[in-house]
């Protein structure tokens, strides 16, 4: 897409965008609650970029949003899903030791049918964000690499 | 020459396809096993998370989610380094 | 299970059966990729129709919004 869209597809995506976007980490966040988790969160949050590029083209997006930035974000979530493992080691490899001790997401999950409550569930929460970070900028790293490339392609065609 | 090639492809296709929706089961049978109700008595009390389906894939089965989220990164490794060859 | 969810299931399905064909057999590329978000999005109701909301949502969002928006940028990128 070289340039931007029309004046009636800005306007729309100047107004949905916040939206997506807030979804999407409301789905990150609530995953021990509600259904989705970080994978649809982040994903949710990745359309919600992919839509930015559609209206936008790649040209004005690349001043905003740095590639860079999203491929450090990408390994930050992997390797702190990978440690947040390791808080459990005294027993396994997984093992949910935050869960019922009082602090950040340690509130005592109560047992049978509940609406829930968000400071509960240990790991798994802290588990949710950091692989919800992870896809939000693997995915988003995919749509601007592709997009970036299809742009310098299609002005090669061009000339 | 390829035609007839194709068409009897699609026959076999479709005719293994049939089979397979012939021998179907009922719609949702088996209707529970002994592990789905392993997960549903004790994911709350051993996970502590209100969702069981995220107390699987994140406390359960967490090694799977680790190698899925290295599946991912692998990915947008082949994709970048594809790609830089083009943004030259 | 009640004839209206019954009902449901087979509407659903019926159009994904459409769409899919549809976005095989459609000339023009930019329409046939239209036609495979539009089957994407109707599998993803039948995932929701089927109680697994979190698969729902997964595809929802990969399938009928990024993969779409992935192959509009390589028709673009490619002669029509």
């Amino acid at each position: 897409m070289i340039g931007e869209m029309s004046r009636i597809v800005r306007t729309m995506t100047n107004i949905i965008f916040g939206f997506i976007v807030v979804f999407g980490f409301y789905v990150i966040a609530h995953g021990h609650l509600s259904p989705g988790g970080g994978f649809q969160g982040g994903a949710i949050v990745a359309s919600a970029f992919a839509l930015l590029l559609v209206t936008y083209g790649t040209e004005v997006i690349q001043q905003y949003i740095a590639k860079d930035l999203l491929s450090v974000i990408e390994s930050t979530g992997l390797i702190l899903f990978g440690s947040f493992g390791f808080l459990g080691i005294s027993a396994t490899y997984f093992y949910n030791i935050v869960a019922n001790s009082g602090g950040l997401f340690g509130s005592p999950t109560v047992i049978g049918v509940n609406p829930g409550d968000l400071n509960t569930s240990g790991t798994i929460a802290l588990m949710n964000i950091a692989v919800g970070l992870e896809v939000l900028a693997a995915l988003g790293v995919i749509v601007l690499t592709m997009s970036a490339a299809a742009e310098i392609i299609q002005n090669k065609e061009k000339s | 020459m390829k035609k007839p090639i194709f068409i009897l492809a699609f026959i076999f296709f479709a005719a293994f396809m049939f089979m397979a929706a012939i021998d179907m089961r009922p719609f949702g049978e088996p209707a529970r096993s002994e592990m789905d109700d392993y997960f549903i008595e004790n994911a709350q009390v051993q996970a502590s998370s209100n969702n069981v389906v995220t107390s699987i894939v994140f406390d359960y089965r967490g090694f799977d989610t680790l190698g899925e989220g290295t599946v991912l990164f692998t990915a947008v490794i082949g994709i970048v380094a594809l790609f830089r060859e083009v943004a030259k | 299970m009640s004839p209206l969810v019954s009902f449901a299931h087979i509407a659903v399905l019926v159009t994904l059966v459409i769409a899919a064909f549809l976005a095989v057999t459609l000339r023009d590329l930019m329409s046939s990729v239209i036609a495979l978000a539009a089957a994407s999005l109707l599998l993803a109701l039948e995932y929701y129709l089927l109680h697994a909301p979190d698969v729902a949502i997964a595809e929802a969002a990969i399938g009928a919004a990024l993969s779409t928006a992935i192959y509009i940028f390589a028709v673009r990128a490619t002669r029509r």
